[in-house]
This record gives C-alpha cells, sequence and structure tokens, in this order.
C-alpha cells in the first residue's frame, strides 16, 4: 500500500477501528515509511498534554446559575410567592431585580420617557401639580435606571454586563444596592473589562467614605494585574493616606506581578 | 443514571439534574475549549456559557437522541458565536490576566509545552477536528453528524491536521520558540494566530 492509501485507513485505525488484517498491513506501512509513521507517533504522543483543571470559581458560577434559574422557576409556581409579588409593585419591587427581564425594563423606561416628554409637550400650561408630577416622574426614572442597571449586572454576556456598568452612571445618587453590585462586579465579574468599568463608575462615588473604604480594600492578589494598576491609580488620585498600609500589604504577596509592584512603590512614595 | 436519563430529568424542569451533568462535563469542555482557545479565562467564560443554553434551550433535547452529541453542538455554537462577537483588540488580554492556577513550567515536559503551541497554530479547522477526535473521544460519525459534513471529509481533516501538526512541530523544534504564555501555560491565542 502505499502513502495516500494509507492516508485514508489512518484515521480509522488510529481510533482502533481497522480489521485486524487491515491494521496490521497499516502497521507494516508504519514501521517502513517514516512520514506516515511520525503522524500516528504523534496522535499518540498528544498524550502527553495533561487533563487542565478549571479555576474553583466556575462551579460556584455555575451553582449562582442554577440557583438562579431555579429560583425564577420556584416563583412562577408557588403561589405564596405570587402574593408576595403583588404586594410589592413591579417597579418599586427592587428587592426581585434578578427576576426582572432586562428587555421588559429598558422598554419600560423608554416609554416612560416617551409618555413624559408627550406628557410635558401638550401640558404646558397645565395645572400647578405639574412639579408635583415632574418630581414624582424623575423619581420613578431614577428607580428604573437602578432597576435596569441591577438587572443587567446579572447578565450572561459581558457585553450586557458592561452596558449595566453604565446605566450606574446616569444616576445621580446610587443606592447602597447599586454599590453592592458594582463592587461584587469589581471582584468577581469573569471579564477584565467589565471589571476595570466597574472600577471607572465606582470612581465617581469615592468621596463617600464607605465607598473608599471598599476601594482600599478590594486590592487584592487574586485581581487581574490591570485592574490592580487602575486601582493603585485611584487610590493614588483619592490622597488617602489609610491607603498605604493596604499598598504594603498586598505588596508582600509573593504572587504580584513585577510592573504592578512597581507602580505599588511609586503608589506607595505618592501618598507619603 | 444515563446522561440522556438526566437531561430529560432537567428537560422536565427537574433543575438539580444538570449540577450531575456539570460534574460529568464541565472539565471536558473547560479541555476542549481550551485546547482550541489556548486561553483559560475564555474556556472557563463558554462552559458556563454552555450549561446556561443546555437549560435555556432544554426543551430543543429530544429525549433519547444522545446528550454528548447535543452537548457538542451547543458548546459549538457557544463557539461560534464568542468567535463573531470577539474584538480583536481583546487578544492581548490573557497575557495581563493572572494564572489562576499557577502551572510549574519544571513539571511540564518540553514535549507538552511544544505540542501546545504547535496545535494553536494549525489550522482552527483542522484543529477542532483532531481535539475532537483524540481527546474528545468522538466518534468520526459524531464529528461528521456535529459539522454537518461526510465521514469522509472528517477523516481527510484528521489526517491534515496530523500532517500540519507535524510540520509546525519540526519548525518550533528547529526554532524554540522565544515567548511563552502566562506562567508557560497555554501561549495566548493572539500572540501564535
Amino acid at each position: 500500500m502505499n502513502c495516500e492509501a494509507i492516508g485514508e485507513l489512518l484515521p480509522d485505525y488510529l481510533q482502533g477501528r481497522l480489521n485486524p488484517e487491515l491494521a496490521s498491513e497499516v502497521e507494516k506501512h508504519l514501521a517502513g515509511c517514516m512520514d506516515c509513521g511520525e503522524e500516528a507517533a504523534l496522535w499518540k504522543k498528544l498524550a502527553v498534554l495533561p487533563e487542565e483543571q478549571p479555576s474553583p470559581a466556575m462551579q460556584s458560577r455555575f451553582e449562582a446559575m442554577l440557583e438562579s434559574y431555579q429560583e425564577g422557576r420556584w416563583e412562577k409556581s408557588s403561589l405564596a410567592a405570587e402574593k408576595e409579588k403583588a404586594r410589592t409593585p413591579m417597579l418599586w419591587g427592587l428587592g426581585n431585580w434578578k427576576q426582572l427581564p432586562v428587555s421588559g425594563v429598558v422598554w419600560a423606561c423608554v416609554f416612560l420617557v416617551c409618555g413624559f416628554l408627550i406628557g410635558r409637550q401638550t401640558d404646558r400650561g397645565g395645572s400647578s401639580d405639574i412639579n408635583e408630577k415632574f418630581a414624582a416622574l424623575q423619581a420613578e426614572l431614577a428607580a428604573t435606571r437602578q432597576t435596569v442597571a441591577l438587572s443587567m449586572l446579572q447578565q450572561q454576556s459581558a457585553s450586557q454586563r458592561l452596558e449595566g456598568v453604565s446605566w450606574s452612571r446616569r444616576l445621580q445618587q446610587p443606592d447602597p444596592q447599586v454599590l453592592n453590585a458594582l463592587f461584587h462586579t469589581l471582584r468577581f465579574d469573569s471579564s477584565v473589562d467589565v471589571r476595570l468599568a466597574a472600577l471607572d463608575a465606582l470612581s465617581r462615588y469615592s468621596g463617600q467614605p464607605e465607598v473608599r473604604r471598599e476601594l482600599i480594600n478590594a486590592l487584592e492578589g487574586k485581581q487581574s494585574p490591570l485592574v490592580q494598576i487602575a486601582l493603585i491609580d485611584l487610590l493614588v488620585d483619592m490622597h488617602d493616606r489609610s491607603a498605604v498600609d493596604q499598598l504594603k500589604q498586598f505588596q508582600k504577596d509573593p504572587k504580584v506581578n513585577p510592573t504592578v509592584r512597581k507602580r505599588v512603590d511609586w503608589g506607595i512614595q505618592q501618598l507619603n | 443514571m444515563s446522561d440522556e436519563e438526566l437531561m430529560a430529568q432537567v428537560r422536565s424542569g427537574v433543575g438539580e439534574m444538570l449540577g450531575v451533568l456539570f460534574e460529568r462535563y464541565h472539565v471536558p469542555l473547560f479541555n476542549f475549549y481550551l485546547k482550541l482557545t489556548g486561553d483559560r479565562m475564555t474556556s472557563e467564560d463558554l462552559v458556563q456559557e454552555v450549561f446556561f443554553r443546555i437549560l435555556k434551550y432544554r426543551h430543543s433535547y429530544r429525549v433519547d437522541t444522545p446528550f454528548r452529541a447535543w452537548m457538542y453542538q451547543i458548546a459549538r455554537n457557544a463557539r461560534l458565536d464568542h468567535l463573531r462577537k470577539r474584538r480583536p483588540e481583546t487578544s492581548w488580554e490573557p497575557e495581563m490576566s493572572p494564572a489562576i492556577e499557577p502551572v510549574d513550567t519544571a513539571q511540564q515536559s518540553q514535549e507538552a509545552v511544544l505540542l501546545r503551541s504547535a496545535l494553536l497554530q494549525i489550522s482552527e479547522e483542522k484543529r477542532e477536528v483532531l481535539v475532537l477526535s483524540r481527546f474528545q473521544d468522538l466518534k468520526y460519525e459524531e464529528i461528521a453528524q456535529l459539522l454537518g459534513c461526510e465521514v469522509n471529509t472528517v477523516k481527510t481533516r484528521v489526517h491534515r491536521a496530523l500532517q500540519e501538526l507535524r510540520q509546525v512541530l519540526h519548525q518550533l523544534e528547529r526554532k524554540p520558540p522565544s515567548r511563552k504564555g502566562p506562567h508557560g501555560a497555554w501561549p495566548s491565542p493572539g500572540s501564535v494566530q
């Protein structure tokens, strides 16, 4: 048999699916032909690639996903939960924000804004309570934005989570729930882009003491070097000397990337 | 319990059973993606996406049909969607990402390092077939069904993949790579593709 004929049989031979007769023919050729022999050897050689293990975070991500699925389903089937839901109007039921369908919320928001604009056009010379209505609408709009931000931060796709982060920027005064979600994103999001965006969004609120404290604590060895550097720069920009201790402690971590280590040195110098 | 029985349960709403399927398949799927992409973080994201889609599209699973074939179909689509969405500027990311489980290069044979980078240098199409047949234990018929092509095409592709891999390996052996991926683990796809 020539190489071409062997080439046709080789894949089946490699998966051990040739009859003994053909298999021995192939073997005879392999022993005599260097090129074909090497190809067959290569197939076996691929076994040296060890089975890699994913990070433990994958298990917890899966469990979180499964949990949210089960919670969602449970809610639909449980009468008690239905009643609970009925008591709190959708818009204000921020406790249930995980279950809100994003597109629904986005549409609600769009309609709300359209309604508001049309209302303003047609009702220019309206009654004196217009200001009151306006304030109520503004509050409602803020709550909707908040809900959109929160639910988008929970999405599977990184781009939608990025959008969630940008929604959070439209809030004048984010409440603790949004801040918590942003910090959770900063620490645990699987995408570096999303984590960086969350950090950027949080930096706007670094005037608040709690945010400041959390930001200092967020500097840890597990983070990506990119986020670490952005965080160090932010800590320096905050001119908060209480960050020096955390920086020094972080520097002791042997796993810290050399470039990041240099940045920490620089950061400590700036703050002192 | 067989995969198919478990999936039938998931389909009928018993979500916990997906946990068993996750236990069985998350490592093989992770390795499948790692060999295709060379990037740990992307691979983990894609595995998560596969299980998310299994739940989302559970009703499209036809009871008593092979679960593995269906799962790899989802896995492949998830990867294709990911490739479509991928922005070119993010390809440098793995270099800067932390190695979540640092791999000790001393423990890894030079051979494995070479094979890995060679595998990432052969064409995407051939690599996929080689990985599916060699590491995911799929039969050529199953792969043909998955890719929607003839069984003979799959076999030819396996053969060509080995030929190409051999050539790349020879090149690499002559000129040792000057740059390795994060901690000597998987080289970043951007650096070799």
